[in-house]
C-alpha cells in the first residue's frame, strides 16, 4: 500500500498531500516527520537524486525537483524499490507538465494538471500507470498512442 | 486583471510572492463555485475554480455537510459540458468530495450513461468514479458492465475495472469473487499494466486457495509475464507456494529454485531484486542456493543509484543475522558503504559489518566506524551503539577496545536516549565480561563528573554501590561519588550518600574515612541529603570503627525491598497519625495479580540499568526469605533453587492457580499461589491435597493451608515433601484444591454465614531432572573446561533415534538437563549434519558441572549424540548421564 504521496515546498509548506489508509490523527505526525527529514537531508541534493529511509516496517522515498520537494510512503509490496518506481513516475509527469523542473510558482500554475496526474498515478494507494507518455494523454481524456 | 508588471526574467522570489492561490478563501471559492449553475458555461473558468477546489481541500481544508453537498451538486451540472478537460476535472472532484450515500443517486445515472458511452476514456473514469462512490446494491446493478469492462480491448477501461476490483474486493468480496474468470482471462492480456493489476487481483480472490494459487504460479513461471511489477508479483507468490510446499528433501531439490534462480537475469533491477531476496528469505536456504544472490546483492552495494545500495545492504543485514559467513564476501563493499552520503545506508553497512566481522577485523572496523559516528543523528547512533554491545558479547577478548570505543563515544555530545544505550551497554559487559569490570566502572565514574542527566547519575551511583565494593580496590571509587556531593544536584546527592554508605558497609577498611566523608553530609540543605546521612551514620555502627556490620543492618538498608510499593502506598495512606509508630510489618507482601499482559512484559530479559539484576537473584531471595519465615521449613537448609510459576489452572477459569517448586537438599516445598476470580465467593480453610502414588520417593512432610481466600486477592498454600538427600529423585503429584465457599453479596461486600464445602480438580505436577539444575553460565568455556580438569569425567555416546531437525534434538537434550547454554551454541545453522553445544550449571550440593554434547545426523532423520561431563563430583558426572539415559 502507498501509505502517503507528499508535496513541500522549500519552507516546508505543504502543497499537496494524499494519505491512504493512515488514520486522519496521524497525518499531522506524519507531515511534520516527513518535513523535518526533508529538511535534514535534502539541502545540496540534486534534482531527482532518490533518497531513501526505513522506519520499522515503511518505507520512505524521497527527493527534491525544482523548489518542491516530493515523498512518498509505502509498506509491504511497496518496499524502497516500488517506491522509487512510483516516485520516478511522479517526477516524471510533474516534469512533463511544467516543461522543467518546476519553481513554486510554475508548480502552483500547473497544480490542477499535477492533481490530474496523481489521479492517473496513484489510485487509493495503489500505482496505477507509469508512462509518462500514457498518463499526459489520460488527463486530456485522450486514449493512449500504443491502443 | 490589475495585476502589477511582472519582468520577463523576474526572480524567484517575485514568482513566489504572486502564487495564483494567494489570498485563497473558502468562503470566496465556494461562491465561485456557483459559475458551475451557468446556462453558458465558461469550460476554463470552472476548471480553474475546480483546481481551487483542489488546493483547499489538498491543504487540509474540510467543507461541512452543506457546503459539501452544495458543491458536489454544483459539480454534476458539468456533466453536461462537452468540454474534456473540465469532464477530467469533474470526474476527480467527484472523487474528492466522496458524496455521502443518500446523494450518490444524483450523478449514478450521468455515470452509468459515460460507463456506456462510446469514447473509451468516458468509460475508464466513470468506473473508476463509480466504484469510489457506490454501494453494495448499486454495484449489483453495475456488475455486469464490470465483467465486460475487465475484458475490454482498450487497456485503460480493463486497467479501470481490475484496480476497482482490488479494492471492491475489501468491501463486497462475494461479488468480485465471481469475475475470476474474467480476470483470468485478462492475466493473459498483452498490456503490461492489465497483466499486472489482473494477476494482483486474481491472486487476492484466491489467496485461501492453495491449489489454485498454486496452479497459477505453475502456469505463469512458464510463460512470459510482460511487466516487470507483475514479475515482482509472481516471485512473491512463489516464495510463498515454495514456503508452504516445504522441502523436496527426496531430490534435494526445492521447487522453483530454478524459477527464482533465473529471474536474477531479468533486465529489471526491480525483478533481480525481489528474486534475490525471495531466495534469501527461503527457509532453511543452503549456502549453494543463497550464493547466486549473495552475489547479484553485491553487485547492488555499488550501484549509483542510493535506493539500489540501500536495498542491497538492508537485505543482506538481514541474511547476516542467520548466515553471517555467506555474506562475509560483500566486506570489502561494504566498508566503503560506510562513507555513504546516505545515512541510512552507512548505519546499515555498518551494522552488517559488525555481525559478519571476525575476531582480527574488530580493530580496524572500530576505528573506521570512530569516523562514522561523528555525522550520524541520534538514532542511528544508538542503532551502532547496540550492534557494538552484541559485537563485544560475541568476543568477549576482545572487550579492551570495544569498551574504550564506548568510552570515547561517551564523552561526546549526544541526548539521553543515546548516552543511555551506551551507559547501558558498558553496564551489560561489566557484568558478563568479569575482566572488562574494573574498566568499565572507571569509565562510569569519568562519564558522572560530567554528567547533564540526573537519571543516568543516579542510576551509575546505585550500580557503583553494588559492583565497586567487590572489586580489588574500592578506594579508588569513592573520589567520584563523593564530589557529586559536591556538584550535584539533591537527587544525585542522596544517590551519592547511598552509594558511600553502600561501600562503608561492605568494605570494613573503608569505614572510618567513609564515616568522616557522611558527617560532612549532616550540613547538607537539602532533608532528604540529611536524613540519609543521618540514617546510614547511626544504623552502620555507630563510631565508624573498623568493625563489620551487621548482616541485618545490610540486609535493613541494602536488601531488595520485598515489599509491593502500591501495598505500601495503601498502607501508608490508612495510617492514622497517632502515638503508634507506622508498622512496615503490617504492610501485605503479596502482590496483586497481574493482568497477562504486564505478566509478558515483566518476563523480558533485564537490560542493563533499566532493569538491575532484580530479576532471578532476588526472586530468589525473596522466596529465600518468605519461606525462612515459615518455622516448620526454617530446618530445610539452604534453597537450592525455585523453578518458575507452572500453571495448574487454564487461563480465565474460577480460581487460577500456578505452583512454584522450591528444591532444597531433602525437601521440596510445593508454593501453591492461588487467586479467586468470583467477585461473589469467599474461599475459607483452603487446602490443596496432593496425590504421591506416581511418586513413591517422596513423603508428605508438612501442609499449610490458607485461612480465606477473598476475591482478587491472592493466597500461598505450601505443601512439603522429604526425599533422599541430595539426589534427583523424580515425581509426578496430581493436586486437588479443596475448599469451603461462601457466597459475598456484591454490594454489600457481607458473605453468608453458611459455607458449602467443594472440590477443584488441578492439573497435575511433576519434579524433573531439570529441577535439581541451575542455569549458571561461564564467560569462557574452554578455560572453564580445562581448570575442571579430567579427573570425573565420564563419555557415552547415545543414538537419540528419528527427529524432526537437528535443532529440535538439541533443544530437547537443553531443556532435559536445565542448564545454561555458553558462548551462543544452543544455535544450529540450518542444513548442518553436526553441530556441537557447550552447557555449564550447577548441580544439587551446589556442585559445578560442565557439559560438552556433540551431535550428528545418523542417516536422513537419526541423530546420535556424544555426551561429555566434567564435574566437581564423580557422582554427579555419572548422574548427568543418568538423566539423558533414562530421559
Amino acid at each position: 500500500m502507498i501509505l502517503a504521496v507528499l508535496f513541500a515546498n522549500a519552507e516546508g509548506n505543504i502543497l499537496i498531500e494524499r494519505f491512504h489508509g493512515v488514520p486522519a490523527e496521524e497525518r499531522l505526525h506524519w507531515r511534520s516527520f516527513l518535513v523535518k527529514l526533508g529538511a535534514d537531508n535534502l539541502r545540496g541534493v540534486k534534482n531527482e537524486e532518490l533518497l531513501v529511509a526505513c522506519h520499522k516496517s515503511v518505507y520512505i522515498v524521497y527527493t527534491v525537483l525544482g523548489d518542491v520537494s516530493i515523498y512518498v510512503v509505502g509498506k509491504d509490496a511497496y518496499d524502497e524499490l516500488a517506491l522509487s518506481e512510483v516516485i520516478f513516475t511522479i517526477t516524471s509527469a510533474v516534469k512533463d507538465v511544467c516543461g522543467k523542473p518546476p519553481t513554486e510558482r510554475r508548480f502552483l500554475d500547473k497544480y490542477g494538471r499535477i492533481c490530474l496526474c496523481l489521479d492517473e498515478i496513484v489510485w487509493k494507494g495503489y500505482l496505477e500507470n507509469t508512462e509518462k507518455d500514457r498518463i499526459k494523454r489520460l488527463i486530456r481524456l485522450k486514449p493512449p498512442t500504443e491502443f | 486583471m490589475a495585476q502589477p508588471l511582472v519582468k520577463k526574467d523576474d526572480d524567484r522570489d517575485d514568482e513566489a510572492e504572486y502564487s495564483p492561490f494567494m489570498g485563497i478563501e473558502k468562503g470566496a471559492v465556494l461562491q465561485e463555485a456557483r459559475v458551475f449553475n451557468d446556462p453558458q458555461l465558461d469550460a476554463r473558468r470552472c476548471s480553474q475554480v475546480i483546481t481551487k477546489l483542489l488546493y483547499l481541500l489538498n491543504q487540509g481544508e474540510t467543507f461541512t455537510k452543506t457546503e459539501a453537498t452544495e458543491v458536489f451538486f454544483a459539480v454534476t451540472k458539468l456533466f453536461q459540458s462537452k468540454d474534456m478537460g473540465l469532464r477530467r476535472m469533474v470526474y476527480l472532484m467527484i472523487k474528492e468530495i466522496s458524496p455521502s450515500a443518500d446523494e450518490v443517486i444524483i450523478v449514478t445515472s450521468s455515470l452509468m450513461k459515460d460507463m456506456n458511452s462510446k469514447i473509451d476514456m468516458y468509460r475508464a473514469n466513470a468506473i473508476r468514479v463509480l466504484c469510489r462512490i457506490t454501494d453494495g446494491t448499486l454495484l449489483a446493478q453495475i456488475e455486469r458492465y464490470l465483467k465486460q469492462a475487465i475484458v475490454d480491448k482498450n487497456p485503460i477501461v480493463a486497467s479501470a475495472a481490475l484496480v476497482s476490483g482490488i479494492h471492491l474486493l475489501q468491501t463486497n468480496p462475494e461479488i468480485v469473487k465471481r469475475w475470476s474468470n474474467e480476470v483470468q482471462e485478462s492475466v493473459q492480456s498483452r498490456a503490461a499494466f492489465v497483466q499486472f493489476h489482473a494477476l494482483g487481483l486474481l491472486h487476492q480472490i484466491r489467496q485461501n486457495d492453495r491449489l489454485a494459487v498454486s496452479k497459477l504460479v505453475s502456469s505463469l513461471t512458464r510463460g512470459a509475464v510482460r511487466s516487470p511489477l507483475a514479475q515482482c508479483l509472481l516471485i512473491r507468490y512463489t516464495s510463498q507456494v515454495i514456503c508452504e510446499s516445504g522441502n523436496n528433501t527426496q531430490s534435494g531439490d526445492r521447487p522453483f529454485y530454478d524459477f527464482l534462480e533465473s529471474c536474477l537475469r531479468h533486465k529489471s533491477e526491480m525483478v533481480i531484486f525481489e528474486a534475490a531476496r525471495a531466495i534469501t528469505e527461503l527457509n532453511g536456504v543452503t549456502s549453494r542456493e543463497l550464493n547466486p544472490a549473495i552475489t547479484v546483492l553485491q553487485l547492488f552495494l555499488s550501484s549509483s543509484k542510493p535506493v539500489l545500495r540501500f536495498a542491497a545492504v538492508r537485505t543482506l543485514n538481514k541474511v547476516a543475522m542467520i548466515h553471517p559467513t555467506s555474506v562475509t564476501n560483500c566486506n570489502i563493499d561494504m566498508e566503503s558503504l560506510i562513507s555513504d552520503q546516505n545515512r541510512s545506508i552507512a548505519t546499515l553497512a555498518i551494522t552488517t559489518l559488525l555481525k559478519t566481522g571476525n575476531e582480527s577485523s574488530v580493530d580496524r572496523l572500530m576505528k573506521q566506524i570512530t569516523n562514522f559516528m561523528s555525522d550520524i543523528a541520534d538514532e542511528f547512533k544508538i542503532v551502532v551503539v547496540e550492534a557494538i554491545r552484541s559485537l563485544c558479547q560475541k568476543f568477549p577478548l576482545k572487550y579492551r577496545s570495544l569498551m574504550n570505543f564506548l568510552s570515547n563515544i561517551l564523552r561526546e555530545e549526544g541526548g539521553f536516549e543515546y548516552k543511555k544505550a551506551i551507559v547501558d551497554s558498558i553496564v551489560i559487559l561489566i557484568r558478563e565480561i568479569p575482566d572488562a569490570k574494573e574498566t568499565g566502572l572507571l569509565h562510569l565514574c569519568e562519564f558522572i563528573e560530567d554528567c547533564e542527566f540526573t537519571y543516568l547519575s543516579t542510576q551509575i551511583l546505585h550500580f557503583l554501590g553494588i559492583e565497586g565494593p567487590k572489586t580489588s580496590d574500592p578506594s579508588k571509587y569513592i573520589r567520584f561519588i563523593y564530589n557529586r556531593v559536591h556538584l550535584e544536584n539533591a537527587t544525585v546527592r542522596a544517590g551519592a550518600v547511598s552509594t558511600l554508605a553502600k561501600f562503608g558497609a561492605a568494605v570494613d577498611e573503608l569505614k572510618p574515612r567513609i564515616f568522616v566523608l557522611l558527617r560532612r553530609c549532616l550540613f547538607d540543605s537539602d532533608d532528604e541529603v540529611r536524613d540519609r546521612a543521618t540514617l546510614y551514620l547511626n544504623t552502620l555502627g555507630g563510631d565508624g570503627s573498623v568493625v563489620e556490620t551487621d548482616k541485618a543492618v545490610k540486609d535493613f538498608l541494602f536488601g531488595p525491598f520485598d515489599i509491593p510499593l502500591v501495598n505500601l502506598e495503601t498502607g501508608l495512606k490508612n495510617y492514622e497519625p497517632s502515638e503508634e509508630a507506622f508498622d512496615i510489618d503490617s504492610v501485605p507482601k503479596e502482590v496483586k495479580s497481574q493482568p497477562l499482559a504486564e505478566k509478558k512484559a515483566s518476563g523480558k530479559k533485564p537490560t542493563g540499568l533499566g532493569a538491575p539484576p532484580s530479576g532471578p537473584p532476588s526472586t530468589a531471595d525473596a522466596y529465600q526469605r518468605a519461606l525462612s519465615s515459615i518455622p516448620e521449613f526454617a530446618n530445610f537448609g539452604n534453597l537450592f533453587k525455585s523453578s518458575a510459576p507452572v500453571e495448574l489452572t487454564e487461563a480465565e477459569t474460577e480460581y487460577a492457580v500456578n505452583v512454584v517448586k522450591h528444591i532444597f537438599d531433602r525437601h521440596v516445598v510445593f508454593q501453591y499461589n492461588c487467586t479467586n476470580t468470583i467477585p461473589e465467593q469467599l474461599l475459607e480453610h483452603v487446602i490443596v491435597i496432593v496425590d504421591n502414588s506416581e511418586a513413591d520417593e517422596f513423603s508428605e512432610a508438612f501442609s499449610k493451608p490458607l485461612k480465606s481466600l477473598p476475591y482478587d486477592s491472592p493466597g500461598q498454600i505450601f505443601v512439603a515433601f522429604e526425599k533422599p538427600e541430595g539426589v534427583p529423585t523424580l515425581g509426578k503429584f496430581s493436586n486437588v484444591l479443596k475448599f469451603i465457599v461462601r457466597e459475598v453479596d456484591p454490594t454489600t461486600g457481607e458473605a453468608e454465614d453458611d459455607g458449602v464445602e467443594d472440590e477443584y480438580q488441578l492439573e497435575d505436577l511433576e519434579i524433573v531432572s531439570a529441577d535439581y539444575t541451575l542455569k549458571v553460565g561461564v564467560s569462557n568455556f574452554r578455560n572453564a573446561w580445562e581448570s575442571m580438569g579430567p579427573d570425573f569425567e565420564r563419555v557415552d555416546e547415545y543414538g537419540l533415534g528419528p527427529r524432526e531437525s537437528l535443532a529440535e534434538a538439541v533443544n530437547t537434550v537443553i531443556n532435559l538437563l536445565g542448564l545454561q547454554p555458553c558462548e551462543g551454541t544452543e544455535v544450529v545453522p540450518p542444513n548442518s549434519r553436526s553441530h556441537t553445544c557447550l552447557l555449564s550449571g550447577v548441580f544439587i550440593g551446589n556442585i559445578k558441572v560442565l557439559v560438552r554434547l556433540s551431535f550428528g545426523l545418523d542417516g536422513p532423520k537419526d541423530v546420535a549424540m556424544k555426551l561429555t561431563v566434567r564435574s566437581e563430583d564423580e557422582t554427579v558426572s555419572d548422574a548427568i548421564h543418568e538423566i539423558v539415559a533414562s530421559g
